[in-house]
């Protein structure tokens, strides 16, 4: 059983190679074709591909020529000229449509120690296969990105890097300080909206969405709001109280928090609910209305209606939206106040009646809302986000010397809506390792123990 | 010493056999009484698990080594010498009923460990035992022919020391009864009728749902104590919603016995969701049942081969999904495509042209259409890519109605497109294809067949209950109506509902058991109300009856008339708290001098105590700690100081 599932690996990886080779001539005419008519895909801040390769740095760039030299290399620079800015690599079409099915019965095979070791390497053989598979169909995408300082720095980025990624490539070349804060903000000025990319999504993937020609732009700036819901849970999980008495939180609650609602099998939204304006369809007017948000979507109880969770109506589900905040909504579709926030899905550029868009009373309940959305939309990547993140700051911290100039993490950079947090969460204090909730974490037990009921009387 | 008689009755010889007399002195132990005891009866057997039980004292003498004296035990005494393990009827999360040996003499904290054991479930601090609710007799020979699973005859002594053999706990492994009986703990059950779901007690209320509390048994005594007798019906249930370290792999029973419990409190509103959390819940249930039908569970692996198999799958999904991307021109070789006459509809547009038929092509991801077939080899009229779309079926077989309802996400807003299909076997096919490239998958992915399957099973769902009179039910269609609560039933007919379940399905589809399992529980646990046991009671000072809502990290006060929180006091900060057993009123004392104290009136206070207690128990749990349980600290928590 395991010898056939050697030779069929083999086989498959033998197959990958040849392919790749032999199809690297049918790729070109093929890519010429194919930039042609995907010229719709954008260029990211270049008018032309010449400017693009121009601004890009030098190892960059040695890095493109490299990758492109193995490929047949003029005719491919065509192509790229032609997709201005972007280039596009897609060979090894075709292997895929043999169906690869694993015969079933290796998983009721028993196991034994021999079968361990060769299940074992055959481990490493599928994954140099995957390997194989994912190099040989990568996107590589040269992007500006606007830097807080009102520059820009210009990267390739390619498909399989996640926004973390870049987020890394961008605070090693700019030097900047050490913070958990540091976003990807992506920028529609035709919608006036702006949404903070999430670091586990893939950063070509989101600007595949955009129109070409468009007017979108990716800003690294520094937010202090990025990861509140992990350094202020408090915030959103007693949001009902006020806000003095939250200011007391301390460190050991603001932990217990954090576990009782990301650590275990499923993440705990925020129970947020109250009033908000939605504008309707169409029309000018703002309609206030009672939203509920529950980890299935965000929900309004209709008119005549309780708030019992059978009479709820569904106003959204977040599978295909994203959330995004407004700027500017009172002058453009004169909302009740500035605090207006948008949900729709990523493709969704211009203005449309499928965008939804709600407006708030404050600036917290705008930071509540928002933030809670993206807790109910991702879920436990948020927090894996936010300890990788963590995880960066303190290695990086401790290997980076001290003299290197940096850009510092400034507040409040961007155009539109930007919260202030509790002014104590200094964003660049060096944030300390999530606990890990082990044993020291757990509450102890209360001192004071109450007594036993009385035992029943002998009869 | 004085000698004197004792008289005791043996159980075992039978209710009217004459007490025995043996003739002891006060400075016997009872060691010694039993020994006496036993040589008088003249019956070789195994007594080891005999103890003494003290009817008028209610209470057991265990401690062997302790003397008469000690124990006060005079002439008058009447003792009665049983079997510490006695057969108990025991409900299970899943409502079947399995009878078994249980503990009559230790805490039912311990009598807990062992049923948890025997059928091999994990964390048993979580599990409790309650009084079941009457049921109302309606038919008397409805409970002879109630199938009971029997754990009678597993030897006590074999559960100790877990091992798998066969892929089940050994003791289960004996003979195929048994075997029968694991299957039955960690399978789970089909769907049940809806007439079963509509016949059963649903709460209509906060205060209805408060009643169930005041059943739990008192953890720090043992049945005897609690009046439970040989053969009497007990349930187990998970009474602390703080489930520690899931593991799927280790937890097999556990898994599916909470997963029938949460299942049940959903179809019979013991927890309140909304209709779209219904429908997906719905979902999961239909495609658990299907595929715990199809899949024989695995029971045993090793870590290697379970990584090895994921890689393999990974490695296969991976394929296909290369494939999706893959060069037009050798797509267009190789790759499988759907062609046919469909019609299709733009409601957007201003046009009062209703449905226009056109040649269409599905190929890869997208759909492209013709003025006709013989034309179809040049440019097509349109392409769209559905990759990101919103697919939803608007079917209706009895009117042979198979429309596809596109939403198709563009810069410019959504695109609503409508493909209406001839006949069901087209719509299948067409509507598997559009929700595969909805998740950007291709025809050439392998779950396109199965997602045709599932589509025409669905159709079947629907025809079968559309026509209620035809005879053809066969046993594999399923009545959406088991899927939903009773609400529901009268809300939407089959027929409506099987749309919006197929709906929600599609993102379920492809799911495994046990994902689906987890699922299910995530999904239950992120309900606002998840973990909230309720109990009448009457706060100090306030006149009116409210409600307590106890939950893992938290109190909360509901207002009746209001019938909303109103305030919630966390569990980590509180200070101290108090039972006043005479006047039945519990105190707790909050950080910020924040004081509270209320009567319990659907329950007994020490129930109140052992949950408030109990859950500070559970926060407690750590992962070096979890392999022994301080059985300790939970009854000092739980006002049990007595059972140690």
């Amino acid at each position: 059983m395991m010898e056939q599932i050697d030779d069929m690996l083999n086989n498959l990886i033998g197959e990958i190679d040849q392919l790749s080779q032999s199809l690297n001539s049918e790729d070109d005419t093929k890519e010429v074709k194919d930039a042609s008519q995907e010229q719709s895909t954008f260029s990211i801040g270049f008018t032309d591909l010449k400017e693009s390769l121009n601004e890009l740095e030098d190892q960059d760039l040695d890095a493109l020529v490299a990758d492109l030299e193995s490929k047949s290399s003029s005719e491919e620079l065509l192509v790229c000229e032609e997709a201005a800015g972007l280039v596009e690599e897609h060979p090894l079409p075709a292997l895929t449509h043999e169906p690869v099915t694993v015969p079933p019965e290796v998983t009721e095979e028993p196991s034994s120690l021999m079968q361990t070791t060769k299940a074992q390497t055959k481990l490493d053989k599928i994954k140099m296969a995957l390997e194989k598979l994912k190099e040989a169909k990568v996107r590589k995408l040269i992007v500006k990105v606007l830097m807080s300082d009102g520059s820009s720095k210009t990267l390739m980025v390619d498909g399989r890097q996640t926004v973390r990624d870049v987020l890394d490539t961008l605070s090693e070349k700019s030097h900047c300080d050490q913070s958990i804060n540091w976003s990807l903000c992506e920028t529609n000025p035709e919608l006036q909206i702006e949404r903070d990319l999430e670091d586990h999504e893939f950063f070509v993937e989101l600007l595949s969405d955009w129109i070409r020609h468009s007017e979108n732009k990716v800003h690294f700036t520094a937010r202090p709001h990025k990861y509140v819901m992990f350094t202020d849970p408090q915030l959103f999980y007693m949001w009902k109280k006020k806000i003095s008495s939250q200011g007391v939180v301390n460190k050991q609650t603001k932990e217990l928090l954090i576990k009782e609602h990301f650590g275990g099998s499923s993440v705990i939204v925020p129970d947020l609910e109250g009033k908000l304006y939605l504008k309707e369809n169409g029309k000018k007017v703002w309609r206030p209305q009672y939203f509920l948000l529950r980890a299935s979507g965000l929900y309004y109880v209709p008119k005549g209606k309780t708030k019992s969770s059978s009479d709820l109506a569904c106003f959204v589900r977040f599978e295909n939206v994203n959330v995004y905040t407004a700027s500017n909504y009172r002058e453009k579709f004169k909302a009740p106040t500035s605090f207006c926030f948008v949900l729709k899905h990523p493709c969704i550029q211009k203005d449309s009646p499928y965008i939804k868009i709600l407006c708030c009373g404050d600036q917290d309940s705008l930071l509540l809302w928002v933030t809670s959305i993206r807790i109910a939309k991702y879920g436990p990547v948020l927090y894996q986000n936010y300890q990788e993140a963590v995880k960066r700051v303190s290695s990086l911290q401790t290997v980076r010397s001290k003299d290197a100039p940096r850009l510092q993490d400034q507040d409040g950079q961007s155009n539109g809506n930007t919260f202030v947090v509790n002014p104590c969460a200094d964003p660049s204090l060096p944030i300390s390792t999530p606990a890990e909730f082990d044993s020291d974490l757990d509450e102890p037990p209360p001192d004071f123990i109450p007594p036993s009921p009385p035992r029943h009387a002998p009869l | 010493m004085a000698a004197w008689d004792l008289s005791v009755i043996v159980e075992d010889l039978g209710a009217d056999a004459p007490p025995i007399t043996i003739s002891v002195a006060s400075d016997l132990h009872i060691g010694g009484v039993i020994l006496k005891l036993v040589e008088k009866m003249q019956i070789k057997r195994d007594w080891s698990d005999h103890a003494l039980w003290w009817e008028q004292k209610q209470r057991w003498l265990l401690r062997t080594a302790w003397t008469l004296e000690k124990c006060e035990v005079h002439a008058d005494a009447r003792l009665i010498f049983m079997p510490q393990h006695k057969p108990l009827k025991l409900g299970l999360p899943n409502g079947l009923t399995l009878k078994l040996r249980a503990c009559f003499s230790n805490p039912v904290f311990q009598t807990v460990m062992g049923i948890c054991r025997l059928l091999s479930i994990r964390h048993p601090e979580e599990l409790s035992l309650l009084r079941p609710v009457e049921e109302k007799k309606k038919k008397k020979d409805k409970d002879l022919s109630e199938d009971i699973y029997d754990l009678t005859e597993v030897p006590l002594s074999s559960v100790s020391r877990p091992c798998l053999y066969n892929g089940m706990p050994a003791h289960f492994a004996d003979s195929d009864k048994l075997e029968a009986v694991y299957k039955m703990l960690s399978v789970t059950q089909p769907l049940p009728a809806p007439e079963a779901i509509a016949k059963q007690y649903r709460p209509a209320s906060v205060v209805d749902k408060a009643h169930i509390n005041g059943r739990w048994l008192d953890s720090s005594r043992c049945l005897m104590q609690q009046g439970v007798k040989e053969n009497d019906r007990l349930w187990l249930r998970f009474k602390f919603f703080s489930f520690y370290d899931i593991d799927p792999k280790y937890d097999v029973v556990r898994v599916t016995q909470l997963y029938e419990q949460a299942r049940w409190a959903i179809l019979l509103e013991d927890i309140d969701c909304t209709e779209e959390e219904m429908m997906l819940f719905g979902s999961l249930q239909y495609h658990i049942s299907k595929v715990s039908q199809s899949e024989p569970q695995m029971l045993c692996s090793s870590a290697a081969l379970d990584d090895l198999e994921t890689a393999l799958q990974s490695l296969e999904v991976k394929m296909e999904g290369e494939s999706s991307s893959a060069s037009e021109l050798l797509k267009t070789m190789t790759a499988p495509e759907l062609n046919d006459y469909l019609k299709i509809f733009r409601p957007k547009r201003l046009t009062l042209k209703g449905y226009k038929q056109y040649w269409f092509k599905f190929q890869d991801t997208s759909i492209s259409y013709f003025k006709s077939k013989e034309e179809s080899i040049g440019e097509p009229i349109q392409q769209i890519n559905l990759k990101g779309c919103e697919v939803a079926p608007d079917v209706n077989v009895a009117a042979q109605k198979f429309l596809i309802k596109l939403l198709i996400p563009a810069p410019e807003g959504m695109n609503e497109v409508y493909l209406r299909c001839e006949n069901e076997q087209q719509y299948a096919e067409w509507m598997a294809a559009c929700r595969l490239a909805s998740k950007g998958k291709s025809l050439a992915d392998s779950t396109f067949q199965s997602e045709i399957d599932s589509i025409r099973s669905f159709l079947a769902m629907q025809k079968t209950n559309g026509s209620q009179g035809h005879a053809d039910a066969g046993d594999e269609s399923i009545n959406p109506h088991s899927l939903v609560s009773p609400r529901y039933h009268k809300k939407y007919k089959p027929k409506q509902l099987t749309p919006r379940i197929l709906d929600a399905y599609q993102n379920v589809a492809q799911l495994s058991l046990t994902d689906a399992l987890m699922r299910f529980l995530q999904i239950w646990q992120a309900l606002p109300d998840f973990g909230l046991s309720y109990v009448v009671v009457r706060f100090k000072g306030s006149r009116k009856d409210e409600v307590l809502g106890i939950a893992p990290n938290r109190l909360i006060r509901i207002d009746l008339g209001v019938g909303d929180v109103v305030k919630t006091w966390r569990y980590n900060n509180m200070k101290q708290w108090n039972v006043n057993w005479d006047i039945k009123q519990v105190a707790i004392e909050f950080e910020g001098n924040v004081n509270i104290a209320f009567s319990c009136l659907t329950a007994d206070c020490k129930i109140v105590h052992e949950y408030i207690g109990g859950y500070i128990f559970m926060s407690t749990r750590s992962r070096e700690k979890s392999d022994v349980l301080n059985e300790e600290l939970f009854h000092k928590l739980t006002g049990g100081h007595e059972a140690l």
